[in-house]
């Protein structure tokens, strides 16, 4: 029985890691966050995205980087704990 | 300041020859960049007070001006270079690093000399449909032919059709900016954005390690 158990018990953990990783890549993605700000940029010195605009999405999109660097680093080269 | 430090320097580029001087708005506030040479080739560098300069919008800017301002120093330098960072504890080290890359730069000098980088990115109009191969085609015929070498840059917004770097010698510049003037008037549903010119950052490559 344990075997058994065994057997069917750690695919379903290895998914849930996966399912977590990924997760955790997308929300922290930081490459895509300076894309965004790089974006946010060229919006503006193109016309197409007001001052105010502008100024508003880069303090969002410096803020959602410090947080992705901050968990980036903190996450990398650790094991992802699932909780049973 | 550490006391090992207070004699660091940030390097911008290398250019052939010396004696180069002027004032400037350098990264952390310097104010002068001058050159530290090696036989042929000079670092041109602003005195600095740490070994890891913070890279926030002043500094990455001011990087750039400085490197804009020694392309154009005394009629016109061919420059490579440095990417933002490279801090030198002393005039001996950025010495022994020219030593020991000598090759490596005067190589990359010579493939870049007498042109300047010039940057184009071209965007639809926003909500306007357009042929995205038809416009990629229409900047390839246009610019290939003025320029030595392009490179592909990464298209970093959806809405971007087009990021390129041309790689133009200086006495071809005039009928580049013609070019663009005309691409841009005969395509009203495009955004055009011309940048330069700039030191050959896309067009050349040299690995310096961490030798500071």
């Amino acid at each position: 029985m344990i075997i058994v158990d065994d057997l069917l018990v750690r695919p379903f953990f290895s998914i849930l890691n996966s399912i977590h990783a990924l997760a955790l890549e997308e929300l922290y993605d930081a490459e895509a966050i300076r894309d965004d700000i790089k974006e946010n940029q060229l919006l503006y010195d193109l016309g197409e995205r007001s001052e105010d605009e502008y100024e508003r999405r880069k303090t969002e999109l410096e803020a959602e980087l410090r947080v992705a660097e901050m968990a980036r680093e903190q996450l990398s080269g650790k094991q992802i704990q699932v909780r049973e | 300041m550490e006391e090992d430090e207070e004699d660091a320097l940030y390097a911008y580029g290398v250019v052939e020859g010396e004696d180069v001087e002027f004032e400037t708005e350098g990264v952390d506030g310097a104010e002068r960049a001058y050159s530290v040479g090696h036989r042929s080739l000079s670092a041109v560098v602003t005195d600095i007070d740490t070994l890891d300069p913070e890279r926030t919008d002043e500094n990455a800017h001011a990087h750039n001006d400085v490197l804009q301002q020694l392309l154009e120093y005394d009629g016109g330098q061919t420059v490579v270079p440095m990417q933002f960072g490279m801090a030198f504890k002393n005039e001996r080290t950025l010495r022994n690093l020219l030593r020991e890359t000598r090759p490596a730069f005067t190589r990359a000098l010579r493939q870049v000399e007498g042109t300047v980088e010039l940057g184009l990115k071209v965007l639809a109009e926003e909500g306007v449909e357009v042929d995205e191969a038809a416009v990629r085609e229409a900047v390839a015929e246009r610019f290939g032919s003025l320029a030595d070498s392009s490179t592909d840059d990464d298209l970093f917004s959806d809405r971007l059709l087009v990021n390129r770097s041309f790689l133009v010698d200086r006495e071809d510049r005039d009928a580049f900016d013609q070019a663009v003037g005309e691409f841009e008037a005969e395509h009203d549903d495009l955004l055009v954005q011309y940048t330069g010119p700039w030191p050959p950052y896309n067009f050349v490559d040299i690995e310096i390690g961490a030798k500071q």
